[in-house]
């Protein structure tokens, strides 16, 4: 995806002239006094259509005069370019955005949460993953991964059993501070006055929100007046990880942040890293990714299905989604050992080559496919019920996507063809052909005919990657191993030297990456997932920014439930489909 | 042991009777916190399914008998785990389920607990990141075997024990002054 033009950056210059146009390799940034910050954006929003807010977020230089600079990624849907607006937190603050982009106000939250920065006129600015109460800033770089240990919490195991000296087995006795749940219900009532009759938790520990979400509905009978979503109850600080393990350790995480579509999440990554370290990729390869990741999606899309219906009282289509899964996870566990996490992708290409008898397995999946999907439609698409429950509920509008940062099958359930395959293709998606569904109303039927459409689009693509793989020959590289950052495979790291030594050299002291700055994104089930890595050099990258596309989905979430009711609520989630690995990271 | 004379009557010990009852009816919690999660839904669904071995999910802690923590636990959700744990009535039995809820797992890190044995007494670990489903069978059959042979009797002991730690740590339900 190519970035500012010249002839719009000067305009920009014109207009205002302080703001500084600086090209690097991979990105254009504007930087900018923050005094002049919001009337910039709202420049680059009405005039220029900058329109979609992709993310912002904030990265530390503790040896600098102001310490934070703030980071805004924009999108323009029109000429297809992004730009980075870059601006320094003067004495720790910022103006908030919320007025131009209200998906600002979670990002903003979140900047406050892990950095400390204060928001002039956020609406309340509060907590984004942590507790009211909690005393410290994660991401700051003096702040260590493993948190302050502070209280001693023992294992009850051991205690249980008689506690030895020195403990049974190898554990550390003092622990990071567990909230109490005073702290947790001064959190709850910091996020929602209530003014109607009642407020209804409904989460954290509830099989309905698809993970640990913790909503908030202040109700009139049945109708909601307003609510608030809570979220860290998975947050794990992965983005404080990946500062502290080498590029190719922090792959296995991003397995675990959307774990549903774990090599769509890993292909993001290393398309990412790729870009930063340029590394050119085995076309073998390529498609591999491209056909796993589209299995992926299938797979994804089916749990969507299977939960989205059970929660709605549907419980056979859980019980035939579920079916497909498991054989979906049988492909994937044959080829990367692992069925769910499966950390199948390397930087550079694959880990293992396809297993022996993928292609023919995969071409029966394909043959059975279709007929399994009209199953879903017969039980789903003209029932009575399911079209009362989701027809004209939660319908979202264009304008919504642009302000709410929406990605994905949600955005494009709203008639915005918003696609990453398309707009920036990588792996092999530049290659093969295939449709973009979009929806008319953007309620959460709309939604559920676009993902159903989906699923058909990536058995095409799929199709079309294994035509291309039965013609490939067999020895064809499945990694780049040429390249000095890559790893060679672990076959040939037993029988050559040289391949011994730089695997010893990476795993030892990790790929040194070029100073400078990269985003990248990938099209996941669940909308856009980007990765913003600020590399200064080294092994590490300084800063690394997720680009959640379910945080920003679920960001529009209190809006839609405004004056709807408490079963729509479930409906609604549904169709937003967010994960919390991803959302809280 | 139960032993079966010819006019078909069964002898057998009360303690025996109530063991054999519990442990072929375990009844978990429906909670999911993460990756784990998915896995156990694919140990529930069709393919592997726990029906078979009278382990039904149930949506109340108050109906439950066992707490199958699936995920990785942050410290922000771990009170409201021991306090859902807290509901369940006795006797009831814990399993962690992958790397993260019994020690931590990959994620060293300021916000996760590591392990949920630091607030909750387990039964059975099972590793894995996530286990198999087949993993989670293998500790739900390995949980039923230490019923079998231990009983229960441990539990009330170990209950007092942790609702005394429950009141000296402060963390029982209080009125919050906001």
């Amino acid at each position: 995806m190519p970035w500012m033009n010249q002839v719009t950056a000067d305009r920009v210059k014109r207009e205002f002239k302080e703001v500084e146009v600086e090209r690097t390799k991979h990105t254009t940034n504007l930087h900018v006094r923050q005094e002049k910050l919001v009337d910039l954006m709202l420049h680059l929003k009405e005039k220029e259509g900058y329109k979609l807010f992709v993310d912002h977020t904030c990265i530390d230089f503790p040896e600098k005069k102001e310490r934070f600079q703030g980071i805004y990624l924009l999108y323009n849907p029109d000429a297809n370019e992004r730009v980075l607006v870059k601006t320094w937190a003067v004495g720790g603050e910022l103006p908030s955005l919320e007025k131009v982009w209200p998906c600002a106000r979670w990002a903003e939250r979140e900047a406050y949460d892990m950095f400390g920065v204060v928001y002039r006129g956020h609406e309340n600015l509060r907590r984004m993953f942590m507790w009211e109460g909690y005393s410290h800033f994660p991401l700051r770089k003096d702040f260590p991964l493993e948190g302050i240990p502070e209280v001693e919490l023992p294992s009850l195991t051991e205690l249980y059993a008689g506690r030895t000296d020195p403990p049974s087995h190898d554990y550390e006795l003092v622990h990071t501070r567990v909230p109490t749940l005073e702290d947790l219900e001064r959190t709850e009532k910091s996020r929602l006055q209530k003014k109607a009759q009642l407020v209804l938790n409904w989460g954290p520990l509830h099989p309905g929100t698809h993970g640990t979400i913790w909503f908030l509905f202040d109700l009139d009978g049945e109708r909601v007046v307003q609510s608030d979503v809570i979220l860290g109850q998975l947050h794990r600080g992965m983005e404080k990880i990946a500062e502290n393990v080498y590029y190719f350790q922090f792959l296995p995480y991003t397995d675990r942040m959307d774990y549903i579509s774990a090599i769509c999440n890993e292909l993001s990554y290393v398309t990412a890293v790729e870009k930063l370290l340029e590394v050119e990729v085995p076309e073998k390869a390529r498609y591999v990714r491209t056909m796993f990741a589209e299995l992926q999606r299938i797979n994804s899309h089916l749990l969507w299905l299977g939960t989205g219906a059970l929660d709605l009282g549907a419980l056979t289509v859980f019980l035939y989604a579920f079916r497909e899964r498991e054989k979906i996870m049988d492909i994937i566990e044959g080829n990367a050992g692992f069925r769910l996490t499966s950390a199948f992708l390397r930087i550079g290409g694959l880990h293992y080559d396809l297993a022996e008898g993928t292609l023919d397995v995969v071409r029966a999946f394909l043959k059975d496919f279709p007929n399994r999907l009209k199953e879903y439609h017969n039980l789903l698409t003209r029932n009575r019920i399911w079209l009362r429950r989701t027809k004209e509920v939660g319908v979202i509008t264009r304008e919504d996507v642009y302000d709410y940062g929406l990605t994905g099958p949600v955005a494009r359930g709203s008639g915005v063809p918003y696609d990453i395959r398309k707009l920036e293709p990588y792996a092999a998606y530049g290659e093969v052909d295939f449709d973009v569904p979009v929806g008319e109303v953007g309620d959460v039927y709309d939604r559920y005919l676009v993902r159903m459409e989906e699923m058909v689009q990536s058995l095409r693509i799929v199709e079309q990657c294994l035509s291309k793989l039965e013609k490939l020959p067999k020895s064809a590289p499945f990694v780049n191993k040429e390249h000095p950052a890559v790893m060679a495979p672990k076959e040939e790291v037993f029988m050559a030297l040289e391949d011994m030594v730089k695997n010893f050299r990476i795993v030892v002291h990790g790929e040194s990456a070029p100073p400078g700055e990269v985003y990248a994104s990938g099209e996941n089930p669940r909308g856009e997932l980007g990765f913003y890595i600020y590399s200064v050099g080294g092994s590490k990258p300084y800063r690394l920014r997720i680009r959640s596309g379910a945080l920003y989905n679920l960001s529009i979430f209190p809006k839609l439930i405004k004056d709807g009711t408490i079963a729509d609520a479930i409906a609604l989630l549904g169709s937003l489909d967010p994960v919390v690995g991803e959302t809280d990271r | 042991m139960a032993t079966l004379n010819s006019n078909g009557f069964v002898l057998t010990t009360v303690d025996e009777l109530l063991s054999w009852g519990r442990r072929n009816a375990l009844w978990p919690l429906t909670i999911g916190l993460a990756c784990c999660a998915i896995e156990m839904m694919h140990a529930a669904a069709s393919r592997f399914d726990l029906d078979r071995l009278g382990v039904i999910f149930r949506a109340s802690p108050r109906q439950a008998d066992l707490l199958i923590v699936a995920g990785t636990v942050v410290n922000k959700v771990a009170p409201m785990l021991k306090l859902l744990w807290e509901q369940m009535p006795d006797p009831k039995w814990c399993i962690t389920m992958g790397g993260c809820a019994s020690a931590g797992g990959p994620f060293p890190t300021y916000s996760t607990l590591q392990g949920i044995d630091r607030i909750i007494p387990v039964d059975v670990y099972i590793p894995g990141c996530p286990p198999h489903p087949q993993g989670l069978l293998y500790g739900i059959l390995q949980l039923q075997k230490k019923i079998k042979e231990k009983g229960v009797n441990k539990y009330d002991k170990a209950f007092e024990e942790f609702r005394k730690d429950m009141e000296r740590q402060g963390l029982l339900p209080r009125e919050v002054v906001v």
